[in-house]
């Protein structure tokens, strides 16, 4: 048998990968293999692979699928428009970029919301980052052929957009939920109640997650080691950086809202493997449930809009200058640059998506030596994006 | 190394180099930086503990005939934030490369700003594009790249009754 038609063999028994059909054999023996963008589970995202027998030679990220160019669109927009805007930077965590885009508009125009629309917008975005982790896990799940955590997975991250539908209005976008100056509405009567049950459901869901899955630990320990000094260097951050070795997390290390308030741990790992990085995933919905219930118990009563945007004028002028923000949201570190020359929409907006870096630099390094079997199990550990990073 | 506070951090930076900047509010320099021996005070910037390079943006100012460039860079270990401000010259835009400090995460924030302002980065050597298929117009980002034009005339066809309205 060819070498050729074993390879042809190992492509269509794993199913997820095609052979590039123009340039089957490259000079030097080996063959391109292209991971996505018409791959199920990759996204709207490539890779271009080298390979040489079943080794990985070179990865090259293949990103553009999802461009909508949103930092020239918020150009165009008023703040209250952009607002809406921002839910679609990354399809599974709305309700965390509407938040960054709240606090780019805040320092801006130096308004302090009300102390109730702090904590509710903890509670959202934590609520945002226990659904996106869950997506992770059964992306995890499915990308190394456990098809039950898929399901499990998806199944109780419905509890919590019913969650979103009861307090935004929408399940997976919010429609600008959180906005400049507070939160659109407070929680309807009973939603305190129900995220406390919700989040009864999921611990209980994480007790099957931890029962280790012979299957998903086999495709996933020791795979995909990412070193803490390149993580560092490559600009990994969030659970990536995390299950490297470093503790690193915007919520701690630079607060906003009203962070600083709550007890919660930053979990890490030293291995920087697949597995490494599941594990930190799954320490951090526990640990998001565990800022929701603190947050569920301190929740003042008062205003959840600030007086300047209560009654929502279309046409607000920002000051002129410029603001930095930063946010954790559930990929790591997600920031948003705003410049404005004093008119009522903003001069240029830079969108710092997590995914950026961890879908070009660490992948790339990641799978460059891999073998082909592993890169499903490697590309879904980095809890990608290609909304964030294409925007 | 223990922590330094912000104003600590600036203060040592004016001390050594000459550069102007400013503490907004906790955690957080802005600097304006000169184009001459950037590349050596980024060098030194790390060394002192800024390894994280977040973001950077590029910011069209047509009138004034510049691109402005900010670099967004993290320190672990202080927990500050240092935004460094660039201004460099739009006719002629091209910039060092700062992928001898940043490495990889320095070269895919480059190979952005080159697609989409179009500038260059001298010393990287990875500038191929990201997000655009086969683009040959203006880079899209620039403020003189008009894109409701462009989608009228590419997009919608002026003799269909329905599309009409895109150019009214």
């Amino acid at each position: 048998m060819s070498a050729r038609s074993t390879m042809t063999e190992i492509m269509n028994a794993s199913a997820s990968t095609t052979i590039s059909q123009s340039q089957p054999v490259a000079e030097d023996g080996g063959y391109d293999l292209y991971f996505g963008p018409a791959h199920p589970g990759s996204g709207n995202f490539g890779v271009k692979l080298k390979v040489a027998g079943e080794v990985v030679t070179s990865a090259r990220a293949d990103p553009g699928y999802l461009h909508r160019g949103f930092e020239k669109l918020m150009e165009y927009r008023m703040p209250i428009q952009n607002s809406v805007l921002s839910d679609r930077i990354c399809v599974l965590e709305a309700l965390n970029w509407n938040l960054v885009h709240a606090e780019a508009v805040e320092e801006m125009m130096e308004i302090e919301p009300p102390e109730r629309a702090k904590y509710i917008r903890v509670i959202m975005a934590e609520l945002s980052r226990i659904q996106s982790h869950i997506i992770w896990f059964g992306a995890f799940c499915i990308g190394t052929g456990f098809e039950t955590g898929f399901k499990l997975a998806f199944g109780y991250r419905d509890y919590i957009l019913d969650l979103f539908e009861m307090i935004t209005g929408g399940r997976v976008y919010p429609a600008g939920y959180i906005c400049p100056g507070g939160v659109r509405r407070d929680f309807p009567d009973g939603a305190t109640q129900k995220i406390a049950q919700v989040l009864d459901r999921i611990r209980r869901m994480l007790r099957v997650e931890e029962m280790e899955n012979p299957g998903l630990v086999g495709r996933a320990k020791g795979v995909g080691i990412l070193k803490l000094q390149d993580a560092i260097k490559l600009g990994a951050t969030g659970p990536v950086l995390r299950a490297s070795g470093l503790k690193a997390d915007v919520r701690k290390d630079d607060p906003y809202e009203v962070y600083e308030t709550f007890d919660f741990e930053v979990p890490t790992r030293e291995e920087g493997d697949a597995y490494a990085r599941y594990l930190v995933g799954i320490e951090e919905i526990r640990q998001s449930a565990k800022i929701i219930q603190q947050a569920l118990r301190q929740l003042p009563e008062g205003e959840v809009i600030a007086p300047k945007f209560k009654r929502i004028k279309l046409v607000t002028k920002i000051p002129e200058g410029d603001v930095y923000v930063r946010n954790e949201v559930a990929r790591g570190e997600a920031g948003m640059y705003m410049v404005s020359d004093g008119g009522d929409k903003p001069y240029r907006v830079k969108i710092r998506g997590p995914s950026f870096l961890h879908m070009i630099p660490v992948l790339e390094h990641l799978l460059t030596g891999a073998q082909i079997a592993d890169v499903p199990a490697i590309y879904w550990s980095l809890n990608v994006c290609p909304a964030d990073l294409d925007r | 190394m223990a922590a330094k506070e912000a104003l600590e951090i600036l203060g040592k930076i004016s001390s050594e180099f000459k550069i102007k900047g400013e503490v907004r509010r906790k955690g957080r320099i802005w600097l304006d930086t000169p184009t001459e021996g950037f590349v050596d005070f980024c060098r030194w910037l790390k060394e002192q503990g800024f390894e994280h390079l977040s973001a950077i943006s590029a910011i069209d100012w047509p009138g004034e005939g510049m691109y402005e460039l900010a670099y967004h860079l993290w320190s672990y270990l202080d927990k500050t934030l240092i935004t460094l401000k660039v201004k460099i010259d739009r006719q002629n835009a091209v910039m060092k490369s700062v992928t001898e400090i940043w490495d990889g995460s320095a070269e895919a924030h480059e190979r952005e700003i080159h697609e989409l302002f179009g500038i260059k980065f001298e010393g990287n050597n990875n500038l191929t594009p990201l997000f655009l298929e086969d683009w040959e117009g203006l880079p899209p980002f620039r403020k003189d790249f008009n894109w409701r034009e462009y989608v009228g005339e590419k997009y919608y066809d002026r003799d269909n009754e329905r599309e009409r309205v895109y150019y009214d």
